[in-house]
């Protein structure tokens, strides 16, 4: 088993190299957003009036970032897979299911761990903030996140018949999660049925740790019951992308 | 699994699938025994693509039994996957990668121990192992095809399920395939694969002939020729030419013992439909009917 699943994810990333072009847009995509970021929200006015520092928020649009990028090319490729025949090849050629829905995760979670590097380095140069003392907190968030976004993206795939019918999911993920996962509007602030709906959107978690750890300055220690839930968000969507990843048409 | 199922490598019983309103299979029979290249022969959409998916267990059917190597396709599909070698109608292989990377992902599922010695085999056969570290966007649709067959072939299977094998592949390529499933047959290897030429069903040691769903026939190409008719032809002594297009065996006898066959035969010409022609009818006898009720 974990044969094959080194031999899909050794795959996967030997494709992403080989494609220069995806490759180039895929690191540099997330660094120009960064910076189209970091500009429109300096040049408003009215944040400054507010005493609101962007700074603050940079870590956590980095981790939205990844989020986003992480779900997109994983459900879309999956998508391919299945419309080129190649998923149909590779279950016939001996890979099981749990093994491919395993071995996505690690092909890509190898590629978001390489953008949420990009992004954390280019997140503290640009807003001038010092992420070293809580490094290893940032990063296993942001990397748990990415794992549930791949999860996610292999899931909502599987509902989708072809690359077409994927769009109309990525607003569906998108769009709350940038909205109601606390992220730019403190979920207090919500009405009481958006707040219960947060609780569905794995970002909401990751916001709480990294808000806690770099924001507030907390512990890791302290933001555990997130990082968990977050963790076993990712369980579940390992699951149900493994029971659902249609093995016969 | 009985005596009777071990004799036969593939057994489909009442076979069902539909689409919506369209019936892909409906109630299809078949029994391909060991060691034979068996042919299925029908038009676009004749439910070709559909029966070689299910027999691979890559779709399930609405309704009945489908048995390889005496296991059930779709409850047992991981043990009969591993003893049989599938190439799909359209290459599906990854074309930023290149052939040697291809077979040896999609040959890694296997854990074949000789691995690198079967991918050079198998891609010398296919004639292009010096290509086998280009990336296979510079390869032709042709050439990919061979690619695919290449894959099929990795793992040396009990059983190779071709859909449309040699679709694409130019005529020198497409004799050296031949040559090829005839020599693995003779090896005791089954070959089950779906063509639209006719010329490579009478290569076949067994053809059906599939139309919506529903296999017409399913007999050896010589025995399928024998349905087809015959156009004799008599020249008489005054003359007279006396044609009959009838079955081929009764054809001929019955017009010697109306004319006798003395002197008054100058000529007897007969000549026989081809398998195309007999194949061509057969399908066509399903389509008029359908016509006329409608």
């Amino acid at each position: 088993m974990i044969r094959n699943i080194n031999l899909i994810a050794i795959r996967i990333n030997r494709q992403f190299l080989r494609d220069r072009r995806f490759l180039v847009l895929s690191l540099v995509v997330p660094l120009l957003l960064m910076l189209l970021i970091k500009y429109v929200f300096e040049s408003l006015p009215g944040l400054a009036r507010l005493n609101v520092r962007i700074s603050d928020y940079s870590i956590l649009f980095a981790a939205y970032l990844v989020h986003f990028l992480a779900y997109i090319l994983s459900t879309i490729v999956l998508v391919r897979d299945r419309v080129t025949g190649t998923l149909a090849r590779m279950f016939v050629y001996g890979y099981r299911r749990r093994e491919i829905v395993l071995g996505y995760i690690a092909g890509y979670t190898t590629i978001a761990a390489v953008q949420t590097a990009l992004v954390l380095v280019l997140t503290g140069y640009l807003f001038d903030i010092n992420l070293t003392p809580d490094i290893a907190a940032i990063v296993l968030t942001v990397l748990a996140l990415a794992i549930v976004s791949v999860g996610l993206g292999v899931f909502i795939s599987n509902f989708a018949r072809n690359e077409g019918q994927v769009i109309p999911f990525i607003p569906m993920v998108v769009l709350p999660s940038a909205l109601i996962s606390g992220i730019a509007i403190p979920i207090d602030d919500l009405p009481t049925a958006l707040q219960w709906c947060s609780y569905l959107i794995p970002l909401r978690y990751a916001v709480e740790v990294l808000r806690g750890v770099v924001l507030q300055g907390g512990s890791f220690f302290g933001q555990l019951l997130p990082f968990f839930v977050l963790v076993g968000i990712g369980v579940v969507l390992l699951a149900s992308a493994s029971l659902t990843l249609r093995e016969r048409e | 699994m009985t005596v009777e199922s071990l004799e036969k490598t593939i057994e489909i019983e009442d076979l069902h699938k539909s689409y919506g309103a369209i019936r892909a299979l409906d109630g299809t029979n078949l029994t391909v025994a060991p060691a034979q290249v068996f042919g299925l022969l029908g038009p676009n959409g004749s439910g070709k693509t559909t029966l070689i998916k299910a027999i691979c267990g890559i779709l399930k059917p609405d309704r009945g039994n489908i048995r390889v190597f005496g296991l059930e396709a779709g409850h047992d599909r991981y043990a009969v996957r591993k003893r049989l070698g599938y190439m799909p109608q359209t290459p599906s292989l990854y074309d930023d990668l290149s052939p040697a990377e291809n077979l040896r992902f999609f040959g890694g599922g296997f854990h074949l121990p000789d691995l690198q010695e079967r991918l050079r085999e198998v891609l010398e056969f296919v004639q292009l192992w010096n290509r086998r570290d280009d990336p296979l966007y510079t390869f032709s649709g042709g050439m990919r095809q061979r690619i695919s067959l290449a894959c099929a072939l990795l793992h040396d299977p009990e059983l190779l399920i071709l859909d449309e094998p040699t679709a694409g592949v130019d005529p020198a390529l497409r004799k050296d395939f031949w040559e090829h499933f005839t020599e693995l047959r003779n090896r005791g290897r089954t070959i089950f694969l779906s063509t639209n030429q006719m010329d490579e069903a009478q290569r076949c040691d067994r053809i059906a002939v599939v139309m919506g769903g529903k296999m017409l026939v399913n007999e050896t190409p010589g025995t399928i020729r024998g349905r087809g008719k015959a156009r004799v032809t008599l020249e008489l002594e005054d003359g007279q030419r006396v044609e009959e297009v009838a079955d081929y065996e009764s054809a001929l006898p019955r017009l010697l013992a109306e004319y006798g066959l003395g002197s008054q035969v100058k000529r007897i010409s007969l000549k026989r439909q081809s398998l195309e022609d007999v194949i061509l009818d057969l399908i066509g006898e399903p389509q008029a009917k359908e016509r006329q009720t409608k």
